[in-house]
């Protein structure tokens, strides 16, 4: 397994995040629904906003993992995802040496699948992740990209309208 | 193109993702009484409706099309979202010579397919 790297604006990165003041705050509708409809759309098991603190990935939002609302960062999918701008695929996480001895995938949820649209604020920062998440290997083809896009831009709409409503 | 669809989720993330792949720009409408006024004021080439309303189909907007009463042509292709379908409700959209019915729950990539239909169609026939 390669533990989730750290982005070299991590600082700045864990400043814009605490500056939501989202974190460990209730669940709320607006990111439900988004999540909710995610699960639905791809027909998977798990949909998540995930959050990234600095020893911790914190669920906003989730389908599918039960009382579980954070898992250590070093271990998360979504730590790999924030590293780059667009989406991040893993088809089959057996078959991809990041993951493939992954506790996350060789214990429960037993992740095989997983698809994470990095949440880019206009401020640049990669605060987390929308992400869905199958226990059974799948393809993502273009248009399934184009709309995981689109569900992370109402996510970063959410996220943008909160911080504005805090100003 | 016109997307007439209450669920907001739904028609937010068809419109958004259409626009992001390039395909026709689809128009949202979150009611019908907005589709009616959009209808009258802008050419659109294909429609996707939901007709159901308050436990009954509402055919009012098909009928405004297809009577010539929208600033669209009456012949342009037409898809229907309802709940639920008998012999009776296919019947009536036969008679309203309507391309397509979807049924929900229907995923937002089915509506994205319908809309390449669509275009297709309102390109043979232009």
């Amino acid at each position: 397994m390669i533990p989730a790297p750290m982005p070299p604006n991590e600082a700045e990165r864990i400043a814009a995040l605490y500056s939501l003041l989202i974190l460990d705050t209730p669940p709320e509708q607006r990111f439900d629904t988004i999540v909710e409809f995610a699960a639905s759309e791809f027909d998977v098991p798990i949909a998540l906003i995930s959050l990234l603190d600095h020893e911790r990935q914190w669920f906003k939002s989730a389908v599918g993992l039960g009382d579980v609302c954070e898992t250590s960062r070093d271990i998360s999918f979504c730590g790999h995802a924030i590293m780059r701008g667009d989406i991040m695929v893993v088809p089959d996480a057996l078959e991809d040496l990041r993951f493939a001895d992954n506790p996350l995938v060789a214990g429960p949820p037993h992740i095989r699948f997983y698809a994470g649209a990095p949440l880019l604020l206009p401020n640049g920062y990669a605060l987390g992740t929308l992400c869905i998440i199958d226990t059974r290997p799948r393809d993502f083809d273009a248009t399934d990209m184009a709309i995981l896009s689109t569900l992370r831009q109402l996510v970063v709409q959410q996220l943008a309208n909160g911080e504005a409503a805090g100003e | 193109m016109l997307l007439m669809e209450p669920e907001d989720m739904l028609r937010r993330t068809v419109s958004l993702t259409a626009r992001s792949l390039g395909m026709a720009e689809i128009h949202e409408a979150a009611s019908p009484s907005l589709a009616r006024q959009l209808l009258r004021e802008q050419r659109f080439h294909g429609l996707v409706l939901a007709i159901d309303c308050g436990g009954i189909h509402d055919f009012s907007l098909l009928d405004q099309v297809r009577q010539g009463k929208t600033a669209s042509s009456p012949a342009i292709p037409i898809a229907v979202l309802a709940e639920r379908c008998d012999a009776g409700l296919i019947a009536a959209l036969r008679e309203r010579d309507v391309n397509r019915i979807i049924l929900k729950p229907f995923r937002a990539r089915v509506l994205l397919d319908t809309f390449a239909v669509l275009s297709a169609a309102a390109n043979e026939r232009a």
